[in-house]
C-alpha cells in the first residue's frame, strides 16, 4: 500500500472491493484511523486514552468510573449544565467506558454534527473543569454503583470472576473497590487525569459517513500539542483463587467459569473463535443443547471469548436454581473437556458461517466498525479487514481446531458463584 | 427504500421494506398475542408457547431446527410481551428465502409432550431469573398493580404455580386460535426479493385456516395504588411509578415519546438534574409503553434507601412543574434530536428497522418510513406536550417499591 498525498494531508489508505481504511499520525502520535461506509448516514467515533482500570496505582481501583463521570461535569467554558445540553443538543448516542487497558469515549450521531461533536470532545479531553465539588458527587454516585451491584448478582459474578483470573492487576474491576473509591481524594484523581488523558499513546477511531482531509484538519488543530512521555505497560502478578463463593439468598446460583486461551495476536485465534462457537456459538451449540434443551437445567447459559492484549480466557455463565446448580457445573466442565475430542464438519461448518455473517451484519453500524477499528489497533497494531478475518475464518477446519485444542488443553479453571448454595469444583 | 405488500387469501398478510444497498435482510413472525390474551387459568402460556414453537415440527426435531438456523449464520430470536409474540432472524442476504422457509414451517409445531415437560423447568429458571433482577422484578409488580384486575395487567412469564398447572393440551388449544393467519403477520427487511418470499410464504402457510382471535379492548384508569415489599437480599431501594398514557394507535405518541425524553433520559432530562447530577439516585429514567388502546409511562429510580423519601419528594415536584408550567421549546429541541438520531441509527441495520416496521403494522395496519416517523418527530410543538400532559397527568401514579427491610 503506497502512501499518497491528497491536499496538505499525509494518509495511508487502504482500498479493496468493500471498504476503505484511512490512517494519519499528529505530530505528537495520536493515531486517526478512519472507515468509511458508503450505506450509512450516521457516524461514530471514539476516543481511546492510555487510562485503563489495570493502568492505576494501589489503592485507586475505580478511578476510571470516578473520572467517567466527573469531566463531563463542566468542560472549557461551560459548566455542567451547559456542556450536557450541548452534546445532547446534538442528539448523541454517547458511551465512555473503561477496561484494562485504556479508557474509551465517543458518541454515534448523525453525521452533520460531527465537527461539532469532536469540538466539545476535545473541550472534553483537554479542558474538563474537574471542580472539587463536582467530584464529590461522582465519587458517591461509583460508590453507590459498587453497592447496588449486590442487587445483580448476574453481573457481579461475571465481574469477581475475571478478577480471580487474570494475572493481577489485569481483571481489577473497572467498577473499582469500595474502600478504595470511598478514600480516593480529589488532587488524587486530578493527578491521573493529568497523567494519562495523554494523546502521545491516543487513538481516535471514526467509521461511518465522513469526510477524512475535514476531520485530520480539526483533529490537528484541537489535539496536536506535545505530549510528555507516558509508560502504559502493565506489570502482572498472581492470578486469584480458582474457587470463590459469595452467599446469597437469592432465587438461583450464578455460576462464572473462565478458562485460559491465547490473545488475538496469536495465529491461533481464530481456532479459538471456532472452538467458542462450537461450544456456545448458537442454539445448535454444545452448551445450549446439552444444559438447557436436553436437560432443562438453565435458562441462561453461555460461553464468550473474552480477550485483553496480556491475556485471555473462554468464560462462561450459567445461571440455574440451587438444586441444579452441582450438575449444571458439572455438565458444563464435561462440555469444555469434551470439546477436543469429537469436533464434527458440521458444527465447524455452522461455526464458521455463523461467525462471517456476524461480521459482515457488525459492518452495517458504524459504532461496531468505530470500536472495532480502535481495538484492532490497540491489541494488533493494526487493522485487520473483513476480508482478512473472512479469509482466516475460511482455513479454520476440524484438524486445526482439534490440533489446536489438542496441543492447548485447558489447564483447569476458575470459579465464581454467588447464590444460596455453592458447588464441589 | 421500497414498500410492498401482499394478503394471502387465508388473511396472513406480507409487508417487506426493501433496500437493494443492505448487506443483510432481516425476516420475522408477528402474532398478535400475549399476556394480555390469557385467562388467569392459561397464565404464561404465550411466552411458554413461544420457546415450544422452537422445539420443531412433525417432521423437525429441536435439535434439527438449532442445527438448520445455525448453518444459516442466522442471528434469531423471539420475544413475548404482554401484546405480541414475535418470532425474528437477521441472514445475509443470500440465505434468506431458507430462513423464511424454515420459520414458515416452525409456525406451525407439533407441541410434543415430551419438550412440554422439559421446557417446563426452563421456563421456571428464567422466572427465578428475573427474581434475581429487582429492577424487572419492580416493573412488572407495579404493572400488575397498576393494571389491577384489568387484562394489561397479566404477567407475561405466570407463576411457578401457574406453570406447574398448565398442561400441553390448554397449550395447544391455545395455540389453534391465537395462530390464525389472520392474526397474524410476515414482515421482511433489508436486501431480499419480495415476491421471491410471498410465493414461498404462499405455498408454506397458504392452507392455514383463519379463525376468530379477539382481543379485549378497554381502557383502564390504572389502580393508582401505592406498595413497598421488602427482600431480604436487597441492599437499594428500587422503585416504580406507572401513569397513563396514550396508544400506539394515538397521533399523539410522538408527543409521549418527547415526553419521557424530557423528563427520564439517561442525561440532560429533568430526572438527571434533580436526581442523578446530584447523587440522589444512580439510575432515574422514563421510559413511555404504548399498548393496543391505551398505554403507560414508567420510572424507575434506584437509590440509597435513605434517599427514597427524598427521591420521591423530587418526583412529585417534577411532576407538579411539568402540570403548571409545561415543557420549554429548549427541552423539546433536545429531546427531538436525541429521538431523530436514534431512529436514523437504529434503521441503518435491516435487524434494527424490523421491529418497529411490523409492529407498526400489527397496530395501525398502515405503512410508516423511517421518514414519517422522522416527519412526525419534527411537527411534535411545545403545545402538543403540554396538552397531553394535561390529559395524562403524571402526578396520578401507582407505585410499587422493592427494597430492604427498614
Amino acid at each position: 500500500m503506497a502512501p499518497f498525498y491528497w491536499g496538505l494531508y499525509f494518509f495511508e489508505s487502504v482500498y479493496d472491493m468493500t471498504e476503505r481504511f484511512d490512517k494519519h499520525v499528529l505530530d505528537n502520535g495520536m493515531t486517526i484511523l478512519g472507515e468509511h461506509m458508503s450505506q450509512v448516514g450516521s457516524v461514530a467515533f471514539t476516543f481511546q486514552l492510555p487510562c485503563g482500570a489495570a493502568q492505576f496505582e494501589k489503592g485507586c481501583c475505580g478511578a476510571g468510573a470516578i473520572i467517567t463521570d466527573w469531566i463531563f461535569r463542566g468542560a472549557g467554558k461551560m459548566d455542567s449544565r451547559a456542556l450536557i445540553d450541548a452534546l445532547d443538543g446534538l442528539g448523541l448516542h454517547r458511551n465512555c467506558s473503561v477496561s484494562a487497558g485504556f479508557l474509551s469515549m465517543g458518541a454515534a450521531l448523525e453525521a452533520s454534527n460531527l465537527e461539532k461533536a469532536i469540538g466539545l470532545y476535545s473541550d472534553v479531553i483537554l479542558r474538563p473543569s474537574l471542580e472539587t465539588e463536582q467530584f464529590e458527587l461522582s465519587k458517591m454516585l461509583a460508590a453507590n454503583d459498587i453497592i447496588s451491584l449486590d442487587d445483580d448478582p448476574r453481573s457481579k459474578v461475571m465481574m469477581a470472576l475475571r478478577e480471580q483470573f487474570y494475572p493481577k492487576p489485569l481483571g481489577n474491576p473497572a467498577m473499582g473497590k469500595l474502600e478504595d473509591v470511598e478514600s480516593m481524594t480529589v488532587d488524587q484523581v486530578a493527578a491521573i487525569v493529568k497523567q494519562r488523558f495523554n494523546l502521545s499513546k491516543a487513538t481516535f477511531a471514526i467509521a461511518g459517513k465522513y469526510d477524512f482531509a475535514t476531520v485530520v484538519k480539526q483533529l490537528e488543530s484541537l489535539f496536536d500539542n506535545e505530549q510528555p512521555e507516558i509508560d502504559t505497560a502493565i506489570a502482572t502478578g498472581e492470578t486469584g483463587e480458582k474457587y470463590t463463593h459469595l452467599q446469597h439468598e437469592g432465587a438461583q446460583v450464578h455460576i462464572g467459569l473462565m478458562t485460559s486461551t491465547v490473545t488475538v495476536q496469536n495465529p491461533d485465534y481464530y481456532n479459538v473463535m471456532a472452538a467458542v462457537s462450537v461450544l456456545s456459538g448458537g442454539m445448535s451449540s454444545r452448551l445450549f443443547t446439552e444444559v438447557r434443551e436436553k436437560r432443562g437445567l438453565c435458562y441462561a447459559v453461555g460461553a464468550s471469548y473474552n480477550g485483553l492484549k496480556q491475556a485471555a480466557g473462554i468464560s462462561c455463565y450459567a445461571g440455574t436454581t440451587p438444586d441444579k446448580a452441582q450438575e449444571t457445573i458439572d455438565v458444563i466442565i464435561a462440555e469444555f473437556d469434551r470439546l477436543g475430542k469429537d469436533i464434527t464438519e458440521s458444527e465447524i461448518a455452522r461455526a464458521k458461517v455463523g461467525l462471517k455473517s456476524s461480521l459482515i451484519m457488525q459492518s452495517e453500524s458504524s459504532s461496531s466498525r468505530a470500536n472495532g477499528i480502535a481495538g484492532d489497533h490497540y491489541l494488533l497494531g493494526r487493522v485487520r479487514s473483513i476480508e482478512e478475518i473472512k479469509e482466516k475464518l475460511e482455513e479454520v477446519s476440524v484438524e486445526t481446531v482439534t490440533s489446536f485444542l489438542k496441543n492447548n488443553k485447558f489447564d483447569g479453571y476458575t470459579v465464581v458463584t454467588i447464590g444460596p448454595e455453592s458447588v464441589k469444583v | 427504500m421500497e414498500f410492498k405488500k401482499k394478503v394471502l387469501d387465508n388473511g396472513l398478510t406480507i409487508i417487506g421494506e426493501v433496500n437493494e444497498a443492505a448487506l443483510s435482510a432481516a425476516v420475522g413472525f408477528f402474532c398478535k398475542t400475549g399476556s394480555r390474551d390469557e385467562t388467569a387459568e392459561i397464565s404464561g402460556v404465550s411466552h411458554f408457547l413461544e420457546h415450544m414453537m422452537f422445539k420443531g415440527t412433525e417432521k423437525m426435531s429441536a435439535l434439527q431446527v438449532n442445527e438448520e438456523f445455525d448453518h444459516l449464520g442466522a442471528k434469531f430470536n423471539a420475544f413475548t410481551s404482554e401484546e405480541n409474540t414475535v418470532y425474528y432472524a437477521a441472514v445475509l442476504p443470500e440465505y434468506l428465502q431458507e430462513c423464511s422457509s424454515l420459520w414458515s414451517q416452525l409456525m406451525r409445531p407439533s407441541l410434543r409432550d415430551d419438550d412440554f415437560n422439559i421446557e417446563k423447568n426452563v421456563i421456571k429458571e428464567e422466572i427465578a431469573m428475573y427474581k434475581d433482577l429487582p429492577q424487572f422484578d419492580v416493573m412488572d409488580q407495579c404493572r400488575a398493580l397498576h393494571f389491577k384486575g384489568h387484562p394489561c395487567g397479566n404477567s407475561v412469564l405466570g407463576t411457578n404455580e401457574s406453570i406447574d398447572a398448565l398442561t400441553a393440551d390448554q397449550m395447544r388449544e391455545y395455540f389453534g386460535h391465537r395462530y390464525a393467519p389472520n392474526n397474524m403477520i410476515v414482515a421482511c427487511c433489508g436486501n431480499f426479493d419480495f415476491d421471491g418470499l410471498c410465493s414461498l410464504v404462499d405455498s408454506a402457510c397458504g392452507k392455514w385456516t383463519s379463525d376468530d382471535a379477539p382481543r379485549e379492548i378497554s381502557t383502564c384508569a390504572g389502580s393508582l395504588e401505592k406498595t413497598r415489599q421488602t427482600k431480604d437480599t436487597l441492599v437499594c431501594e428500587h422503585i416504580c411509578l406507572l401513569s397513563g398514557a396514550v396508544s400506539m394507535q394515538d397521533p399523539r405518541r410522538y408527543a409521549g415519546s418527547l415526553l419521557s425524553m424530557i423528563v427520564g433520559d439517561q442525561t440532560g432530562s429533568r430526572y438527571f438534574w434533580a436526581l442523578v447530577d446530584n447523587a440522589l439516585a444512580e439510575v432515574a429514567a422514563m421510559h413511555y409503553e404504548t399498548m393496543d388502546g391505551t398505554g403507560c409511562i414508567y420510572s424507575y429510580f434506584r437509590c440509597n434507601p435513605e434517599n427514597a423519601e427524598k427521591v420521591m419528594e423530587v418526583a412529585r415536584n417534577i411532576f407538579t412543574e411539568l402540570e403548571k408550567d409545561g415543557v420549554n421549546n429548549d427541552e423539546l429541541q433536545k429531546a427531538k434530536n436525541k429521538v431523530l438520531s436514534a431512529i436514523t441509527i437504529k434503521s441503518e441495520q435491516p435487524m434494527g428497522r424490523l421491529t418497529n416496521l411490523g409492529l407498526n403494522w400489527v397496530y395501525s395496519q398502515k405503512y410508516r418510513s423511517v421518514s414519517d416517523d422522522v416527519e412526525a418527530i419534527k411537527a411534535v410543538t411545545v403545545e402538543d406536550v403540554n396538552a397531553l400532559i394535561k390529559d395524562y397527568p403524571l402526578s396520578k401514579f401507582t407505585n410499587f417499591t422493592l427494597g430492604p427491610k427498614a
